[in-house]
């Protein structure tokens, strides 16, 4: 009967660390894939805007842009981490998106993705959640005046 | 022999409750901090947002001032010209609010930086004081007019 006793005593505990580790998870990496998402959006808000500040109908235009994309200094991860693999690309109408147009004079918006902003997870891996969870952050902006489109 | 078990069993429970209640306030403490930071994120991304499109008026200090409040109420209360004084984020104030404008040589605005500054989150067990962040830079894509006055 003793036994019996403690074996329970050992169950219940596992269990209940189980339940507090998705817990913990749930506000801790959860938390944090959420702040991650939030800052990557704003973060491409800028560049796109920053981007489609550039574009003036030339080449040059469009490697300005790349360049004003490159030095944002906004941060993800708590703002701790630089934003890496940061996608620029032109569109004359909003249909169809390259990184090298070959006619810079038709470009009116510029678009920037952020697709490489993975959070590292803590405590859901224990319960079987994954390694890392990818936030990838997307927004476009038209030229004259620059506004954001999407 | 009764009485021991019973003895042992205050002592997991002793054990096992302070584990537990540590493991929960950390929980509640790392939760809330991120909740609020997330609000924090969203309120300057939306200040952010506004003074990178709000015309420039630089006629004088006062006007700078002025252009300045009004970023800072975007951010705490959602309305540059509030009506309802409630923030969007807990105790948040306007003076918790960086507003820097990124100039170029003639004194034109190229970027605006928005960042909060000396922000207490309480999460009961500790508070997190945060200091330049959360914090964003948008280009100034306004309307400059250096010799207009804020109406």
């Amino acid at each position: 009967m003793t036994g019996n006793r403690r074996g329970f005593v050992l169950i219940a505990m596992s269990v209940t660390m189980l339940l507090l580790l998705a817990v913990m998870g749930l506000a801790f990496d959860v938390g944090r894939i959420y702040i991650a998402r939030n800052e990557a959006q704003v973060f491409t808000d800028a560049a796109a805007m920053a981007a489609a500040q550039k574009l003036d109908g030339t080449k040059a235009g469009l490697d300005r842009a790349k360049d004003a994309v490159a030095h944002i200094p906004m941060r993800w991860n708590l703002g701790t981490q630089e934003f890496r693999g940061v996608i620029v690309e032109f569109s004359a109408d909003g249909s169809k998106w390259e990184t090298e147009p070959s006619n810079a004079g038709s470009v009116t918006m510029a678009r920037v993705t952020a697709p490489d902003n993975s959070v590292e997870i803590t405590f859901l891996r224990a319960v079987g959640g994954p390694n890392n969870f990818v936030v990838p952050a997307q927004a476009a902006a038209m030229a004259n005046p620059v506004r954001l489109t999407e | 022999m009764r009485r021991r078990q019973s003895g042992h069993a205050m002592i997991e429970l002793a054990v096992c409750a302070a584990v537990m209640v540590s493991c929960l306030a950390g929980t509640f403490q790392f939760g809330y901090t991120f909740y609020i930071y997330n609000q924090l994120v969203t309120a300057v991304g939306n200040g952010g947002r506004y003074a990178a499109m709000r015309t420039y008026r630089g006629a004088s200090d006062v006007d700078l001032e002025k252009g300045r409040a009004a970023i800072r109420n975007m951010v705490v209360y959602g309305d540059a010209r509030p009506t309802d004084l409630a923030p969007v984020v807990a105790n948040l104030r306007p003076d918790q609010v960086d507003v820097e404008w990124v100039k170029d040589k003639t004194g034109a605005p190229t970027a605006v930086h928005v960042a909060i500054r000396n922000y207490p989150v309480n999460a009961v067990f500790k508070t997190v004081s945060l200091e330049g962040r959360p914090g964003v830079e948008f280009p100034f894509v306004g309307r400059y007019a250096p010799g207009e006055r804020e109406p």
